[in-house]
């Protein structure tokens, strides 16, 4: 892990109605690191993921990606900036098959322009046998290559899972946003999962910051930990720590 | 749960010979009765002429079905604007009425390249009003309903400039556009088949091949491109796809212009075959090209060819001297269908999401 700062968040507020789902949270998460963002339900944290992503805009507040600010800019161009998320209700493309899921999201690394494309003149074939070669590595690294040509809605829900993290994996993202990628896994596929996102980590050089609720998961895995309450950052730092904070305890054993 | 999925597919199976099979026979009775009737052949041909306008008019509603699932209503405004942009590119002047009386452009193009012309003109139109009446919507995350009536309010405006700035008198374009080719086409009298003789018009054959090349255009742009890739992730989830990098509103402005392309065109060509019958002349196909799209399959592309030929040829054969129930036997057409395949003719079935 080094120094470098890859994300920040500077004084993100967001409101719906009149609720703050987001207020004025800060943090900063560094180069290589996995970055867990935990809190009771409700408390902000898919919002903070929308937040970083453009998919919501803040009423107050900046988010800076490799010291740039990325605030105002579309979600297309953040993830074209190398910031790749999945999804607390999965969100697969499910008509199209595993392997067509993944390629999509090569696409955007190919170089042919648009009139290539349009018209499928060469290189664009060439370019195609490319991006499906890679998008099948990728299937096969989350253990799904056997299944490549299955429709996406037919996938169990761990392996719709890791479809999702493959997915997110084909953008050659810098910083994985994982929303609850635990969720709905079975006791196996949850153990297995700590080591993966670990590999994952080692072999794309990717930062994570991930959301969940399973804590051995997050307490096993996660460098640093920022707890969110009712919109608030409540603690940050290192597992043990936040594991002790009397706020921390407050928020999950409280009144 | 293996067993009744085995057996679910059994039922699919025997579903799917018996459904083929009843089809085929309706089709060789169908065949049957047009080569032996007076005119059989007459009216068969006249019905596919009349059926590929209607297709070619509801390609341009499936192709924006299919990405923002909604009807756009403002397709047959277009279709409208095409027909005027061409007339106007081949240096014709407005009529006596509206603000532009007399009015010409300095310079005339030939016909066809007014076409493509016209074409281009209507396919930003579509831009514009996906800019204008769709996207401000669409950001505010409105109802796709709100969207509907917006574009209505959208294609009642544009009527209303057209008939402002050029009236509504009727405008030909001028006669024999494509060089000098015959009007129609005679095909003779089939031996004992049919006692009369058969006769094509030129302008209705090229309408036929027009739609034909444009669905198997689409077809391949939508299944065998990468931006047609795209499209279909947008379809499928705008929000997932912008977040892999794909720029939605680009992609939905290219389905805009593309759309109105095809519209603009296809109003040249209808408006060859019939004339420019005012500011509602493209209007007049909104309702029948919603049958269209419903009974082929809503968003299926070749679905919506099939659809509009098989109106065209039911009105066809509606006796002349029962015309006026020419609308009534169209829309009986679907829904008899519709009772047997609600999800239209090529459509797939609704997969039920858990």
């Amino acid at each position: 892990m080094s120094d470098e700062v890859v994300l920040e968040v500077r004084n993100l507020t967001c409101r719906f109605g009149g609720l703050y789902a987001v207020d004025n949270v800060s943090f900063q998460v560094r180069r290589g690191e996995i970055f867990g963002l935990i809190g009771p339900n409700g408390a902000g944290k898919t919002t903070v993921f929308n937040l970083i992503t453009g998919m919501t805009p803040p009423m107050h507040g900046e988010v800076f990606y490799k010291g740039v600010n990325i605030t105002s800019k579309r979600p297309h161009e953040i993830a074209m900036l190398g910031i790749a998320r999945t999804f607390q209700n999965i969100r697969l493309f499910g008509a199209l098959t595993a392997l067509e899921n993944v390629m999509i999201a090569r696409h955007i690394h190919t170089r042919s322009g648009m009139i290539e494309g349009v018209f499928g003149l060469p290189p664009a074939p060439q370019e195609e046998r490319a991006i499906r070669q890679r998008a099948m590595e990728l299937l096969e690294l989350v253990g799904l290559a056997d299944s490549a040509e299955m429709q996406a809605r037919n996938f169990s829900y761990g392996d719709q899972r890791r479809l999702e993290i493959a997915r997110a994996l084909a953008l050659e993202p810098e910083l994985l946003l994982l929303d609850e990628p635990a969720a709905g896994m079975n006791q196996n596929e949850k153990s297995a999962l700590s080591a993966f996102i670990r590999r994952v980590r080692e072999q794309f050089n990717l930062t994570i910051v991930l959301i969940e609720h399973y804590v051995p998961l997050v307490m096993g895995l996660c460098d640093r930990i920022a707890v969110l309450n009712f919109g608030q950052l409540i603690a940050l730092g290192a597992p043990e720590k936040v594991q002790n904070d009397p706020a921390v305890i407050e928020a999950y054993l409280g009144d | 749960m293996r067993l009744s999925n085995q057996s679910l597919q059994q039922y699919r199976r025997l579903w799917w010979f018996a459904s083929r099979g009843l089809a085929a026979a309706a089709l060789v009775l169908l065949i049957t009765a047009i080569l032996t009737a007076p005119s059989g052949l007459q009216n068969l041909f006249n019905g596919l002429a009349v059926g590929s306008v209607y297709a070619i008019f509801a390609l341009g509603y499936t192709l924006i079905f299919s990405i923002l699932r909604i009807i756009n209503f403002t397709h047959g405004a277009i279709f409208t604007l095409g027909a005027y942009f061409t007339y106007f590119l081949t240096g014709a002047s407005v009529g006596f009425n509206g603000l532009l009386a007399n009015q010409r452009l300095p310079f005339g193009l030939p016909f066809p390249i007014a076409m493509i012309g016209g074409g281009l003109l209507a396919g930003l139109c579509g831009i514009l009003i996906e800019r204008v009446a769709f996207r401000p919507l669409r950001n505010k995350g409105a109802d796709p309903l709100l969207t509907l009536v917006s574009s209505l309010g959208v294609a009642v405006a544009i009527v209303n400039v057209i008939q402002l700035l050029v009236g509504a008198e009727i405008y030909s374009y001028p006669r024999n556009p494509f060089g000098e080719m015959p009007a129609a086409l005679n095909l003779g009298t089939f031996g004992g088949l049919s006692q009369r003789p058969v006769v094509i018009r030129t302008i209705q054959v090229i309408i036929f091949a027009v739609s034909m090349a444009t669905v198997v255009l689409l077809t391949y742009f939508v299944n065998g491109t990468k931006i047609g890739k795209a499209l279909r992730a947008v379809a499928e989830d705008a929000t997932t796809s912008s977040l892999l990098g794909i720029n939605t509103n680009f992609l939905i402005s290219l389905t805009f212009f593309i759309s109105g392309l095809i519209g603009g065109i296809a109003g040249t060509l209808v408006g060859l075959s019939v004339n420019v019958s005012g500011p509602y002349f493209g209007i007049n196909f909104g309702l029948k090209g919603l049958a269209v799209i419903v009974l082929g399959g809503l968003g299926d592309i070749p679905g919506a060819v099939v659809g509009g030929l098989v109106i065209g040829v039911a009105e066809a054969f509606v006796p002349s001297e029962h015309v006026a129930y020419k609308e009534a036997i169209a829309f009986a057409v679907l829904f008899l269908v519709l009772l047997l395949r609600p999800q239209g003719l090529l459509g797939r079935a609704a997969v039920q999401k858990v």
